[in-house]
């Protein structure tokens, strides 16, 4: 064999381990979301099958059904809690986003003392393990009686997503150019005017991506949500998984159906976001 | 009149700062000052009892504690290697591949939607010992044929953990290191070439000094929320059977809402606190060095 023939055969050797690489690595990825889908589907025997039934031979949709008929039929009180984390969610990513915008221009466009340790601060804020912080709040709410309400939760998570959103709009801020604001100034816009008119519309799909973020991270915390509920007035979707397994058997198909129900949202509002949000994460990277 | 007038970047930073003030910085002064009593949610008037750093010395010299401390440093310190070696290996694999990149990208993200209490279901589930897709896997292709104790066994029970959460993170290092790949000039590397550099020379002295800073971004991120390990623990295992899982959290959990101690969880919760502050900081600052360094050679 020829040197040639040598290279060309390494190169298709190298090609194809890369794709089988490629393949199983994305077969990883995706079999545990598959198989929970697939498991939400099939009769609970089927489940429970000893030896395992890998195609399942009947499909129903009775697990959600189930779920959704109401606390007497096996089901858990999942519309309340859909609506609790939907309410708690958005109210909360929509104040932090206010907030974030606000914090995120200050870091974009100005200079002032002790900016950069300012930034590790409220970033510092951000890493309190929600475990360790619901023992004050736990305490803290109990007094002011706003334990199980919407308002003690969204109070919570606007904290929990302040420090981030301002990560992610500082960012996005960055990349708009000083210019552009300063030219809407030069031709009469006040701040506040070039902010809107100009600086705002730039930003603005990568603020939407941080307010997903937001959303996001308010939609699946568990550990501070499972201990400032009690009870269908603010569970959450993620506290209300939990349901499931209070008892002595696991019912495996209805949390598999309660698992979809609350991927949906999320994996819906990621594929909108992925390209903006790993540009505002990055975009301080190279520029500093 | 005309007093004195805040800047605008203090007044633009006001908000976030009254919020962070009032929901995490003042009760973590309480939790602090609680930790220095023998406080019990069963009996309130405990809080006014002050016995200085009895609960600190407690745990100090408490073996269960430092033995869930040690898992949980140990567990982290594994999983953010694994994520970053495995998150490289995979953006590396996403990058070279000529078709499709937009959905291996959009695949990519997928475990980054799931909460973490459905990584913890979800895994629970397939490491099953008894109905999981893992031991029936196993069981089907006869490498095995009794069921694997996943979750009951100490040992697997802390690599079934580690997998469900690598499974969970690595798309964090993954998508940020590609997107330095992608940012990446090509001249320096073509550059490489032509001087006679070697794939691996060519990767480890130009390719990876520039998706350092993306890497160590990522690492950051991460850092910042090392505690999701406590929602994935709490519904696989719950720090069970008999605490051979237990790790920081679950027992900060546990001591606080089970026992209703709360002024020793306090005290627990500051050490899992600091850890958390130790990782992040430690990341930042490299994060920081690593974009001076970028800015200077670039």
């Amino acid at each position: 064999m020829d040197q040639n023939s040598l290279h060309r055969a390494r190169n298709r050797a190298l090609g194809i381990a890369h794709g089988v690489g490629l393949f199983l690595a994305m077969l990883v990825i995706c079999l545990p979301g598959i198989w929970i889908v697939l498991s939400s589907l099939r009769p609970t025997v089927e489940i429970m099958a000893k030896p395992p039934v890998w195609i399942p031979r009947e499909l129903s949709l009775d697990a959600y059904v189930a779920m959704f008929s109401g606390i007497g039929k096996g089901g858990i009180p999942v519309l309340d809690y859909f609506r609790n984390s939907l309410i708690i969610s958005v109210t909360s990513t929509v104040i932090a986003i206010v907030i974030g915008m606000a914090g995120g221009y200050a870091f974009a466009r100005y200079r002032f003392r002790a900016k950069s340790a300012m930034f590790l601060g409220l970033m510092l804020t951000r890493t309190v393990p929600g475990i360790a912080l619901s023992l004050p709040l736990f305490f803290v709410f109990a007094r002011l009686g706003i334990i199980d309400t919407h308002f003690g939760l969204i109070l919570v998570y606007v904290a929990l997503n302040v420090p981030f959103t301002i990560w992610l709009i500082d960012g996005f801020f960055r990349q708009v150019p000083k210019d552009l604001a300063e030219a809407a100034q030069i031709d009469g816009c006040t701040r506040w005017q070039a902010f809107w008119q100009v600086e705002f519309p730039l930003a603005g799909p990568g603020i939407a991506s941080a307010g997903i973020f937001a959303f996001l991270t308010s939609w699946n915390e568990f550990a501070l949500a499972s201990q400032l509920t009690r009870s269908i007035n603010s569970k959450t979707l993620p506290v209300g998984l939990l349901d499931y397994t209070a008892e002595f058997t696991i019912d495996w198909r209805g949390m598999c159906a309660l698992a979809v129900v609350m991927i949906i949202p999320a994996l819906t509002l990621t594929f909108i976001v992925q390209k903006h949000l790993v540009g505002g994460l990055t975009s301080g990277a190279v520029k500093g | 009149m005309k007093g004195w007038r805040p800047s605008p970047p203090l007044l633009l930073l006001l908000p976030a700062v009254i919020v962070l003030a009032a929901v995490v910085v003042l009760p973590l002064l309480l939790s602090l000052y609680s930790s220095f009593t023998p406080f019990r949610l069963t009996k309130p008037e405990t809080l006014w009892v002050f016995i200085g750093a009895r609960n600190y010395v407690n745990l100090l010299t408490n073996g269960d504690f430092w033995i869930a401390f040690a898992r949980t440093v140990v567990l982290l310190t594994v999983a953010l290697n694994l994520e970053m070696l495995i998150g490289l290996g995979l953006a590396l694999l996403v990058e070279k591949a000529s078709r499709g990149q937009r959905i291996l990208r959009t695949i990519m993200m997928f475990p980054m939607m799931f909460s973490p209490i459905l990584v913890g279901f979800q895994f629970k589930f397939m490491f099953n010992d008894n109905i999981g897709l893992v031991n029936n896997a196993l069981q089907a292709l006869g490498l095995t044929d009794r069921a694997i104790p996943w979750l009951i066994d100490g040992n697997l029970a802390f690599i079934a953990i580690l997998t469900a959460e690598i499974w969970s993170s690595t798309s964090v290092f993954a998508i940020l290191i590609l997107a330095g790949l992608l940012a990446m000039p090509r001249e320096p590397v073509e550059a490489a070439r032509v001087d006679g550099c070697t794939p691996w020379q060519t990767f480890r002295y130009v390719t990876w000094p520039f998706i350092m800073p993306f890497a160590f971004i990522a690492m950051t991120i991460r850092s910042l929320d090392v505690a999701r390990a406590y929602d994935i623990v709490k519904i696989m295992t719950d720090g069970g059977p008999a605490g051979r899982t237990e790790l920081v959290w679950t027992l900060v959990a546990r001591t606080a809402y089970s026992d209703a101690r709360m002024g020793l969880a306090n005290a627990m919760a500051y050490f899992s606190i600091l850890l958390s502050i130790l990782f992040t900081v430690y990341f930042y600052r490299k994060l920081a060095a690593a974009r001076t360094q970028i800015a200077a050679e670039w």
